[in-house]
């Protein structure tokens, strides 16, 4: 019987082994080489590429960019989901007409979610301006240093409704008995919302926060028709760096070593973020 | 504020008060949100002179559909659009038909091997495959997969198996073991016993992994950039992204463009939402 359920697994289990796990060790083995991507020999560098990581600035840029998008948007995603969610949890009228107007942006590509913002912050929005006689800078993708909260603004305008669904679905999980106990017990609103509400909705928690994390960390599409990592290089994230070193430049070795780094730290962030949250919940 | 709002929501059942002000708040947020799509649909709907002249928000003069008729000759909409849904359909249906198998199988076989399974197919989920972009084009270029139509939905379903998994598993809970047993006593296998019992049941984790696979191959845009250059064989979002930077003083066409690749995800996700809902509740309780 077990070979029965062997032969369910193993279609999908070999499928993703080479689609996914021999790329990893590729990627590891090819990041201690200078292999140029087109040379039949792969010289073997040992950790020369990891050396040089260390002093090339362009590198310690992409990451600094990747980190501060990466955790602007696990704030702001988190915390504006879960207060849509409860705004529409708490009996409002219309509540899913709310529920899939935010949702629906997130079924766009980030590549045209990356252009609707860059027309947005170009075009129209200023010649709104215009219109209305006032003066507000919207060239947020102009600048080095407005740059990274136009991108917050369009990553946000994509995702905060795919999560508000996630909290939903917590929030309408939370036996009503829980709260009512509560409020026998004298507890506010405020005490009900930390000590009932947001243990209930650990595991929800979690989801979201490993998800947006995983999710920011490997931006690129949403910059590739936007800021094209600009102005200058202020929005050039480790992926986009990646692709710039390894396809254009043709020094497959260092990208490679250059994905290695981020998919290290994609699996402590994972490892930290799982511990530390499922620590946190409770069993209903 | 944001104490403020708590506060206000948590008070709603006692203030009535209260519950119009989050009506009002979130109606605003709503109008924010939607705004950059109402302007899609309305830009895409403009001429040139208009862009410049008139108010952003004001309603074209009158309904032309020439910027989808550009549109469609620019993105070469016939072999584009076919490429594209080909992709994701097969795609998709080979998915529903993996991840159920598999999550099942590693739900219900107690041997180590299918508990080995599941931590090696969650290391997917932590590890996005744009982190390892690189080394899967290499993989991929030398088995000869670049540039077929073989190759690219093979890593589809490789890069999107894991989710896949993932979901399934935690709506394996909610199928009764009994049902099993019962068909299994009636002399079912396994095979029979899944696609004749448990499938049926599973139908609200279908349509959710439905919708989220489909419309992440459709909206792809670094693996069908990378695996596929022939013209024959590109994708909408390729096509797209060569329109954007071709077509960026004239966005009109863009916009219409816009409009043509969102439309099936969209009919999509409307026809399956209350599947697609209550999929993702069970999913996210369980966690």
């Amino acid at each position: 019987m077990s070979r029965q359920y062997l032969a369910l697994v193993l279609p999908g289990f070999i499928i993703f082994t080479i689609g996914l796990i021999i790329p990893l060790f590729m990627a590891v083995r090819y990041s201690f080489t200078s292999w140029d991507g087109m040379s039949p020999e792969k010289v073997f560098v040992g950790f020369q590429n990891y050396v040089e990581l260390m002093k090339d600035s362009d590198f310690r840029d992409a990451w600094w960019f990747t980190l501060k998008f990466t955790i602007g948007n696990t704030i702001i995603q988190n915390v504006v989901a879960l207060l849509f969610a409860i705004a529409l949890d708490s009996g409002i009228k219309a509540q899913k007409i709310y529920r899939t107007i935010l949702f629906v942006p997130c079924l766009i590509s980030a590549l045209v979610v990356g252009f609707v913002w860059l027309k947005m912050f170009s075009n129209v929005l200023p010649a709104l301006n215009d219109f209305l006689g006032t003066n507000i800078n919207f060239l947020l993708f102009g600048e080095k240093k407005t740059v990274l909260s136009g991108l917050l603004i369009a990553n946000n305008w994509q995702w905060i409704g795919y999560w508000m669904l996630i909290y939903l679905a917590g929030l309408q999980s939370v036996p009503s008995d829980l709260y009512e106990a509560a409020k026998v017990d004298g507890a506010g609103a405020v005490k009900r919302f930390f000590n009932v509400t947001i243990p209930m909705l650990a595991p929800a928690i979690t989801i979201c926060v490993v998800g947006i994390t995983t999710g920011s960390l490997k931006v690129y599409d949403l910059l590739v028709s936007s800021t094209k990592g600009g102005p200058g290089r202020a929005s050039t994230s480790m992926i986009y760096q990646t692709y710039t070193t390894a396809i254009n430049g043709r020094q497959y070795g260092y990208g490679c070593a250059m994905s290695v780094t981020l998919v290290i730290v994609l699996l402590l962030v994972a490892l930290v973020q799982v511990k530390g949250l499922k620590s946190k919940e409770v069993q209903a | 504020m944001k104490k403020k709002k708590e506060k206000l929501e948590a008070e709603v059942q006692q203030y009535t008060k209260g519950s119009v002000i989050v009506q009002i708040i979130m109606t605003i947020a709503a109008a924010l949100f939607i705004a950059p799509i109402f302007i899609i649909f309305n830009y895409s709907f403009k001429g040139k002179r208009e862009l410049y002249l008139n108010n952003p928000l004001s309603l074209p003069e009158k309904l032309n559909f020439d910027n989808y008729i550009a549109a469609y000759k620019k993105l070469d909409l016939a072999t584009t659009f076919t490429n594209t849904f080909i992709y994701t359909a097969i795609s998709v249906l080979i998915l529903a038909i993996l991840c159920g198998t598999t999550a099942w199988a590693i739900a219900r076989c107690r041997r180590k091997f299918f508990k080995f399974c599941y931590i090696y197919f969650i290391v997917g989920i932590l590890i996005p495959y744009q982190a390892l972009f690189l080394p899967i084009y290499m993989i991929g270029y030398r088995m000869h997969m670049t540039n077929t139509r073989f190759g690219i939905i093979f890593m589809y379903v490789a890069t999107g198996i894991s989710f896949g998994v993932f979901l399934m598993n935690s709506f394996m809970s909610t199928v009764p073991l009994e049902l099993e047993e019962a068909a299994r006593i009636d002399g079912c296998s396994v095979f029979r016993t899944y696609f004749s019992v448990v499938l049926p049941l599973l139908k609200p984790a279908m349509a959710t992994l439905v919708i989220m696979q489909a419309f992440q191959i459709w909206n792809d845009y670094l693996l069908a950039s990378l695996y596929v250059s022939k013209k024959q064989l590109k994708t909408l979002t390729v096509a797209i992204q060569s329109l954007f930077s071709a077509q960026s003083s004239d966005y009109t066409t863009a916009m219409a463009a816009i409009v043509i690749s969102v439309l099936p995800i969209a009919i999509l996700f409307l026809s399956l939402q209350k599947y697609f809902i209550k999929g993702m509740t069970v999913g996210a309780v369980k966690g």
